[in-house]
Formats: structure tokens, sequence, C-alpha cells
């Protein structure tokens, strides 16, 4: 539905461009004159070990493509009320992306104890400044194992600061729980928080894990409105062990690099049975040859 | 479009939130694997933690043609260490929308000719229904291909890629006739494509091109080592395709991760013509539970991919 | 045997000693033919194999069609004169020369067709140094290698005696260089016991080798398609089918040397409706075991009818009708009713079926190889009409036509340097069977 939407608005768009060609040829040449309009969009993630990681990615529209722009400053800021810190300046890798990690420690948010992390593009001759802010109270998630009635079981505290400094706990709240896995994270389940901030997750038994059945597993509350997103990991040896493939058939080698035993006899045999039969006939050649050298006097 | 753009440069608090959660997918995990994603064991003090070049001249970037380190031709031939690959495709899902056909040509730098990745109209049979059929390399464990190779120019490595080197291909396409799911393409001249990478060739790769020499699907290495997932993954728009590792017991299709064990068991994935022996690693969901008619896929078409099905049972019958 | 002037030599001399304006015409003619052969292999390497009409799907074309065909007609002289020769069949002496001519000729065109359908011929001495010998390529590199050896030493040991008797008449007028060719050539035979003893000996055995390995080429050929999983090739019959085809196209090409050399040559004395009965009645058989495999390849794939077996067939009878009809149904009743019907053997009739063979059997091995490669798994969905169906371009069939001149070519200069006829062997009174035993 939201793809048939979004379509839908483009296409309305678009007729709107062809019908007006005025207004488009106006917004060019307002936007040559500031250079090329850049995005910038800010990606936040509160850690439990009391740090904040942010990201930028800064691209820009050309025709149909967003293209990401490398080698770009973002700075990094965090403000309090009005008042601006500057938290590192990073330059944009290939995919547009800069990231920072900040401390938590000697951050203290407004009355609500939220925080405003923004991210700045100053702008060149070509590329317009762009700017994306994000505020969000810092939050903690932490996560512990237990094996209840033989069963295993996750459990999850969450908790923020108030006013006074104190940790309280976040209620009522959606938790869900990961796996990292090479490309992304396997959701293997989700958690109501409790009044008291704590839930519980029975732990399945299928989840595959290193060699040794480590898993990392992962917590997180995600796009909150308050909290944004806030993760807390852990470590628990509840995994299967990871086994490496084998083919489920003994291979056949033949496309391994050196070829099977039987073959290279086999060869070897019918080569050399072949070989010895021509030397013998190219030695009877030369036997000849010497016998008609021998014949030669007698003439 | 203006809106659209200003409404991206706004942000817009639910858009970041959700991308942040695939990038952050990196910083959890820490793997070592990736090396372009941020160290997470350093200690937050607000200092920069990643500084990828020195302030110099801003340049644009295309998605789909990002710099990829590239290993040597000898490296190729190991394999990334602890991994085995496969691909899950979901029938249900595929409306040909062709978006895994062209980002694949565009990041490995292929004509028009060329396509690592087919999407084939397919009916089993007269009564049952059409389907459409995604069709990449299968890297097969029994791969044929290699088998009949007489110069080693295409190989199977420890994470069950089968890669084909062009320096070393001699172009006598026997691996062609031997592969029976039609994967492999032939470079019948130079194509102008193959100037447009400036790189050193890797396998890895399969890039750049080389005239007289066989290609084909590679599962995208270069991509995997820096943490991505293959060209075709990301760019389907209706999540068609799955990726990952066997032994993690995980694929992905970018935005939604599913244990492989499971998703095989539940929608009843099978490999396609299990009877030949080739045992491929890469699995099919049924065609159940589309999300759109078939006919869909002839939509946005342009004449010569809409030919292409002509003659197809199916595509005789459906008068659009 | 110096006792007196070669009687026979004497009377073919002229053929070596002279050419005719018509011989001359008929290799500027060869030549032109070839030059364009060269001028299509030039656009092949400059343009790419784009100027071929073969693409991802029909990646083998007339090439490897001609690369069989000639491998195929190469076992005239391998299994023919070794078997004729074991059996000591007293009619061969006049024909055996040509079939060993034929083998050595064709099995040297046969492989450079291979090297026209090869990408990168820069790169072609990777197959010695990169071999695997799991691929059968790499046995067929093998098997024609030794193949070639092996016929090459057989046909050298069937020349010492005429070399010697050419050595030995001196009136011969040839330039000196020939002459001294010949006497190099004949290793100082002079047909001492001793040395007849050993010449027969080794004779022998590369008889009994080049029938054996051409065997095992033709298999090895073979297996270059059954190997694989397509379905038209997966066949457990290919081997010795394709064996039969080569013997059976072999015999034909024959037939038409004998008449082809008898009316230039005037042979007409040696070369008699006998040995065209004979060779006949060779193809005869051949022609039914090869209308009993090919049947009998074609049955078991109709009457199970696999899903890709019964396109195949399909196909067979709808695109490739005629081409079926004449290699699979002509190829083989003709030269069962031609020379199988007293009334009807001829030596024109003959040579007609024999020439009517040699098409239905290069359409043959077009059908094993193009239908199969236009039918595979997966069905081919491609807008583009010349990546749907296969048609050669004026680049392969002139390189075709090349492929033919040169066997032409090198067939008359073989004619030329050598008698067609073994002279020695039939010395004075005919006493074949004395002479080599």
């Amino acid at each position: 539905m939201k793809q048939v939407l979004i379509a839908y608005l483009y296409f309305l768009g678009g007729i709107f461009t062809v019908l007006h060609p005025d207004v488009s040829m106006a917004q060019d040449k307002n936007d040559s004159s500031t250079g090329t309009e850049t995005m910038l969009t800010l990606k936040y993630l509160c850690m439990s070990n009391d740090s904040v990681t942010l990201t930028a990615n800064l691209s820009v529209r050309r025709g149909d493509n967003i293209l990401s722009l490398r080698k770009a400053a973002i700075e990094f800021f965090t403000s309090i009320g009005t008042m601006l810190k500057p938290a590192g300046k990073v330059f944009s890798d290939q995919e547009g992306n800069a990231s920072v990690k900040i401390g938590l420690a000697g951050l203290t948010g407004n009355e609500e104890g939220i925080i405003t992390y923004s991210a700045k593009f100053t702008g060149t001759d070509k590329y317009s400044p762009a700017n994306a802010d994000f505020s969000a109270k810092p939050a903690r998630l932490q996560l512990s194992f237990k094996i209840q009635d033989s069963i295993r079981v996750l459990n999850v505290t969450a908790t923020q600061k108030d006013a006074g400094g104190n940790t309280v706990a976040i209620s009522k709240e959606t938790v869900l729980v990961y796996i990292p896995r090479l490309f992304s994270l396997l959701k293997i389940g989700e958690i109501t928080l409790a009044e008291d901030g704590t839930g519980s997750f029975d732990f399945p038994n299928d989840i595959v894990g290193d060699t040794v059945g480590n898993i990392t597993v992962i917590t997180r509350i995600e796009e909150h409105d308050k909290f944004g997103n806030v993760q807390g990991n852990n470590i628990i040896n509840w995994g299967v062990q990871k086994q490496y493939y084998k083919a489920e058939v003994p291979s056949r080698e033949l496309w391994t690099p050196i070829a099977p035993l039987w073959m290279i006899i086999t060869l070897i045999i019918m080569l050399a049975g072949v070989w010895a039969h021509y030397m013998y006939a190219v030695y009877e050649l030369i036997m000849i040859k010497r016998l008609g050298k021998k014949d030669k006097p007698l003439l | 479009m203006e809106e659209e753009s200003k409404k991206n440069q706004k942000s817009s608090r639910r858009t970041f939130l959700k991308k942040g959660l695939i990038a952050s997918a990196g910083v959890a995990m820490g793997s070592g694997l990736v090396s372009a994603c941020i160290d997470a064991s350093s200690a937050g003090t607000g200092e920069k933690v990643k500084v990828m070049t020195t302030e110099g001249e801003i340049m644009e970037v295309d998605k789909g043609l990002l710099k990829l380190p590239r290993v040597s031709r000898q490296e190729s031939h190991k394999g990334i260490p602890g991994k085995k690959f496969v691909m899950v495709i979901d029938l249900g899902k595929c409306k040909n929308a062709r978006k895994c056909v062209e980002a694949c040509q565009k990041g490995h730098h292929l004509p028009k000719s060329q396509e690592f990745m087919k999407v084939y109209l397919l009916q089993d049979s007269e009564k049952t229904s059409p389907y459409w059929f995604p069709k990449p390399c299968f890297h097969c464990d029994n791969p044929l291909c290699v088998s009949v190779c007489p110069v080693g120019a295409t190989y199977k490595r420890t994470d069950g890629i089968v890669l084909i080197d062009n320096q070393r291909c001699i172009g006598c396409k026997f691996c062609m006739t031997g592969c029976p799911y039609s994967t492999r393409v032939f470079a019948w001249k130079h194509y102008p494509e193959f100037d447009e990478d400036k790189e050193p060739y890797s396998p890895e790769a399969s890039s750049p091109g080389k005239e007289g020499t066989v290609s084909k699907c590679d599962f995208c290495p270069d991509l995997i080592r820096v943490g991505k997932v293959p060209y075709c993954v990301s760019a389907c728009p209706m999540g068609v395709i799955y990726f990952g590792d066997v032994d993690e017991d995980t694929v992905t299709n970018g935005t939604e991760t599913f244990q492989f064990s499971q998703l095989i068991r539940d929608r009843a994935g099978y490999r396609y013509l299990e009877m030949l022996g080739t045992r491929p690693c890469v699995y099919y969901l049924p065609p159940v539970d589309r999300q759109f008619p078939v006919d869909r896929g002839f939509g946005d078409l342009n004449e010569n991919v809409k030919n292409r099905y002509k003659n197809t049972s199916y595509s005789k019958k459906f008068k659009p | 045997m110096e006792n007196e002037p070669n009687k026979l030599l004497k009377e073919f001399a002229p053929q070596l000693e002279q050419t005719s304006i018509q011989g001359y015409a008929w290799i500027i003619f060869l030549l032109a033919v070839i030059g364009l052969g060269l001028f299509a292999f030039i656009t092949q390497v400059t343009h790419g194999h784009e100027v071929t009409g073969m693409r991802d799907n029909v990646v083998w074309g007339v090439y490897i069609v001609n690369f069989i065909f000639f491998m195929g007609i190469s076992y005239a002289g391998a299994l023919i004169s070794g078997t004729l020769h074991l059996f000591k069949t007293a009619w061969r002496k006049p024909i055996i020369r040509m079939a060993e001519f034929i083998t050595i000729i064709s099995l040297l065109i046969g492989p450079c067709f291979i090297l026209l359908c090869i990408g990168r011929l820069d790169r072609l001495y990777y197959l010695v140094i990169f071999g695997r010998i799991q691929s059968p390529i790499t046995w067929d590199v093998i098997a024609i290698s030794t193949d070639i050896f092996g016929c090459l030493i057989f046909l050298y040991l069937a020349l010492l005696r005429d070399l010697a008797t050419l050595r030995d008449y001196e009136i011969l007028q040839l330039p000196k260089w020939r002459k001294k060719l010949y006497k190099i050539m004949a290793l100082g035979y002079t047909g001492t016991e001793e040395q007849q003893k050993r010449l027969n000996r080794a004779t022998n055995i590369m008889a009994a080798m080049v029938i054996s390995i051409a065997i095992i080429v033709y298999s090895v050929l073979a297996w270059i398609f059954s190997v694989t999983l397509q379905p038209g090739w997966h066949s457990t019959i290919f081997g010795p089918y394709f064996v039969i085809a080569a013997v059976f196209s072999g015999s034909a090409v024959l037939i038409v040397c004998m008449w082809v050399f008898r009316k230039i040559y005037h042979l007409e004395e040696y070369i008699t409706k006998k040995h065209f009965v004979s060779v006949g009645l060779i193809m005869l058989v051949l022609a039914a075991f090869f209308g009993y495999f090919t049947f009998s390849d074609y049955l078991t794939k109709w009457y199970g009818s696999e899903k890709n077996d019964e396109l195949l067939i399909q196909l067979l009878f709808k695109e490739f009708y005629w081409p079926f009809i004449i290699s699979n149904y002509v190829g083989v009743l003709l030269p069962l009713l031609v020379v199988g019907i007293a009334k009807f053997r001829t030596i024109t009739n003959i040579t007609l079926t024999a020439v009517v063979v040699i098409v239905a059997l290069w359409l043959n091995r077009y059908l094993i190889v193009v239908p199969t490669l236009e039918s595979p798994y997966l069905p081919i969905q491609d807008s583009r009409p010349e990546w749907l169906n296969y048609t050669a371009t004026w680049v392969e069939w002139s390189l075709t036509a090349a492929g033919v001149a040169v066997f032409c070519l090198l067939f008359t200069l073989a004619s030329k340097f050598i008698t067609v006829v073994p002279v020695a062997g039939l010395t004075g009174e005919t006493k074949p069977e004395e002479a080599l035993v």
C-alpha cells in the first residue's frame, strides 16, 4: 500500500511539472545560485555504556539517482538549551557517511533530561549547506541470563535518570531482541517491559552461535519518541555450536584442483602403453636404417 | 520533486531512525570482516572515531559504483574464511521489477547483452500458475562447470562461491555447455562498458570484463568483504532475494532477517532442478501468497524486455 | 626389388613429374578459397567472435560440427586401413594409401576448427601449463595429439616401401631436392629379409594401435558432449555412436576419393568396381549400425519423453525437419538400398550415395550440436532473434569452405609427392599376400 501511495505521489508531481514548466524553471534557477542542494540525515544510537553514536549521511539528488558526497566535512554538536558544544568534525566516506561516538558523561540535558544532537554541513561553492538534528533522552538497557526450571530466560532492565540524577525504570515499552549476523541483525523476539522496567523472554535453543556456542545478544528500544534508539548487549553461551558446512554427499572431487587418483593412474597406464608401442615402432625404423647402412658396402 | 527532497532534508524522525538500525548493526557486531564500520570498542569521549580522508575536493559517488577494495587473483582463490554463502529467492514476491538486473549490471560494468542475473517467466505445466523466476548463478556444491574447465579458470572456494578468473580463461565455452542452468555469459567482443572500470581486475569483482572470456554472477564477494549484501539483494524493491551465511543460519534481504532453516522449513524452500545433482546454494520459496498478480511484471518493461517473454505460453494467452 | 624398374611406377611417374594446367588452376582455386577463409579468420580475430552466429545459448556452432566431421573422416584410414591391413584383405592395396592420406590430412584440419571456437587463442598454451586432468578437453588434447603421432608413424611405415622404390627409380624426372628427400626418407630400406620382418612387425603393431587409439579419440570427443547434463547430449550411447558415425563418414569419403583419383589419374585398371563394391559393403554395414544407434538414441528419448527430451525431439521434427530427414533417414536408407541391391551397384551410384552420406553425416553432427543448445533446461527468453536461433554467418561458412579446400589441397600435394596407389606392393604380377606376411 505504502509503495503504491508513494508511486502515486511521484506521478502527481510529474504531472505538476509538466503542466507548469515555468515553476520548475524558476526553481532550477534558485538552486543554481546557492549550489546543488544537499540532503543530510542523522542517525542516533544510545549505547548502554553511556555513549551515543551519531551517523550523518550527506547526499545529493541527480535526476533519479541519489549520489553520496565523499570528503565533505560534517560537524557534530551537542546542545543543551541554546548552548552549542562541538563534538567533532568528520569527513564523509564514499557512501557519504560520517560518524562520531560521544561520551554522555558530563552532558546534562534540559529540565526533562533531553539532549539535542546536531550535524552540520557548512556547504561549499558547489553545494548548499545542510543541517540535521535529533533530540533524545539517554537511557540504558541491561541484559542478564538465567536458567529457571531448565528454561533459558533472558531478562532485560531499562532505566533512565530523573531530574535529580536518580535511576528510574522505563516501563511499558517494547524491547526487541536481536542476534548480530554477518549482514544484519536477526530478530528473535520481543519483550514488553513491566512497570518496574524489567521484562523476560524464553530464549530459543536453535540459535547458532560461534564454534563454542557463544552468542552476542542485542536488545533494543527502537524509534522511541523520547529515547530514540537504545541498545544494550551481552554475551551468553546458549547457542548451538557452529558446524562448518560439509557437502551432504562425499564429493566426487571432479571439481577440485587435483584429479581423482584413479583417473590419473588410468591415464598414465594408457599413455604409457600407447607410447611404449610407438617407441617400439620407431625403434624398428631405426633398426631398419641401421640395416640399410650395413648393407651399403655390399652393394 | 522539490517537495520530496525538502522532506528528505528535514530530518524526519522516523526515516533516519529506521536507517540507523541497519547501519548500527555493524557497530554492534564489531565484526572483523567489516573494516569500514566503526570501532565499537573505543571509548566514547566525544573525539572523532573515524576519519576516512583528509580535507579535499568533495566528490559525488554513485551508490552503485562504490570503490571497493579488490583482492589479488591468488587471494580470490581462497574464499572468506569460516563462511558459506547461501541465497534464498522468494518467488511469491517477485514482480519482474528488474532492479536486481540493473543494479548487477551497473555494479559489474556489464553491457546490456550480458546479464548475470536473469528473470525468467516460467510455467511448469499448462494448468499450473506462471511465475517470475530470478536466476543468479547457483554456486553449486558439485559444480559441473568447474569439473569440465580444462585450465582451472573457474574454481570453487571454501565459502562456496564459484568464481571465474578471466585472465586464465581461454574461452573454450565448455563450462557454458556444462552448466545446466544457462548461467554463464561470454564476451563476444570488447564491450565499451568494460572500459568504465579503471580498477585492476579481480575475479571477486568480475570486472573489468575481457573479450573472449566467460563470466557470470559472482555473489559479489567484494561487497561481502565490506559487510554488504550483493547488488541484486539490496536493489530489489520487493525484498525478494535473501542472502547470508548458512553456517550462521541467517539470511537477510536488507530489511528483514530470517533464520535460514526456519524460512526453508516454514515456506517449503527447494532448489531448482534438484535431480541434476549439482547441489545448488540458491534456494527458492514457492510462488505462494503472491503480493502482485503475474501480469504486473509486464507493467513498466520496455518493448525489448517485454518481447523476451512473448514466446512463453502464458504470455501468448495474456492480453494486457 | 631393384631387379628392374618398377612397372607400375613407370606408369604413374607422370603424376609425380608434371602438373597439368587444370591441375594448377585447381590449386589456385583452392588457394583462393583458403584466402577467403584467412580473411574471415582475420575478421574474427579483429572484430571478436561476434562476427560468428554463436551466442550465449548456442556457444558451439558450425566450427564444432566441422571439428567432429573432420575428426570423423580421419577414421577412414585409421580403422579401414588398419583393419584391412590386420585382416590381410587382398583387395586393399590400391586404396589403402588414400585411406591413410585421408586420416592424416583430416586429423590435421579437425583440431584447427576447435581453435576457431576458442575465445582467447593467445592463451592456448594454458591447456598444457595449467591443464586439468578432470576435464574432457584435456583428455581430448592428449588423445588427439597421441593419435596424430600414431597416424604419422603408421603412414610413414606404410610409405617406406614406396619411398625406397621412388629412390631406386633413377630415371624419374624430378628436381634434385626431391630425389634427396626420397633418399633420406627411405632410410636405406632395401627390402632385405631382416628389414621386411621388422617393417611388418612395426606395421602390425601400429595398425592395432591406430585402431584402438582412434576408438578412444572418438569416444573422448563424444564424452565432451555426453558428460554434460544437456538433455540431448547426456547419453551413454554417444561413445560408440560417434565411433560408428566416424567410420561411416570415413568410408564414404574414401569412396569419393577413389572415384576422383580414378578419374584424374586414370586408375581404372587398378581401382575397379570390385573395390567400390567392397568399400560400399563396408559402408552398408556401417550405415546399418549407424541407423541402429541413431534409432536407439532417439527412440529412448522419444519413448520416455522426459520434458526436455520431448522439447528437443519436437524441435528436431519441426524446425530441423529436412536436415533430420536427410541425415537420419536418407543417409541410412540410401546406402542400404543402393549397395544392398545388386542391380543398383554401379560405380557412379555408389559414389553418389557416398556423397549423400557425407552430407547426411555433416548434418547429423549439426543436429547433435545446435538443437540441443537451443533447447536448454531453462527456456531461452530473449528478444533478439540471433540469440534465440543459431544461424552460421559468412565467416563460419568461409572457414568451413577453407577447411575443405585445405583438405583438397593437401591431398593434391600429397598425390604429387607420392603415388596415390602403392607401387611397391603391386610390383609385377600381383602377389599382395606375400609382400607383407
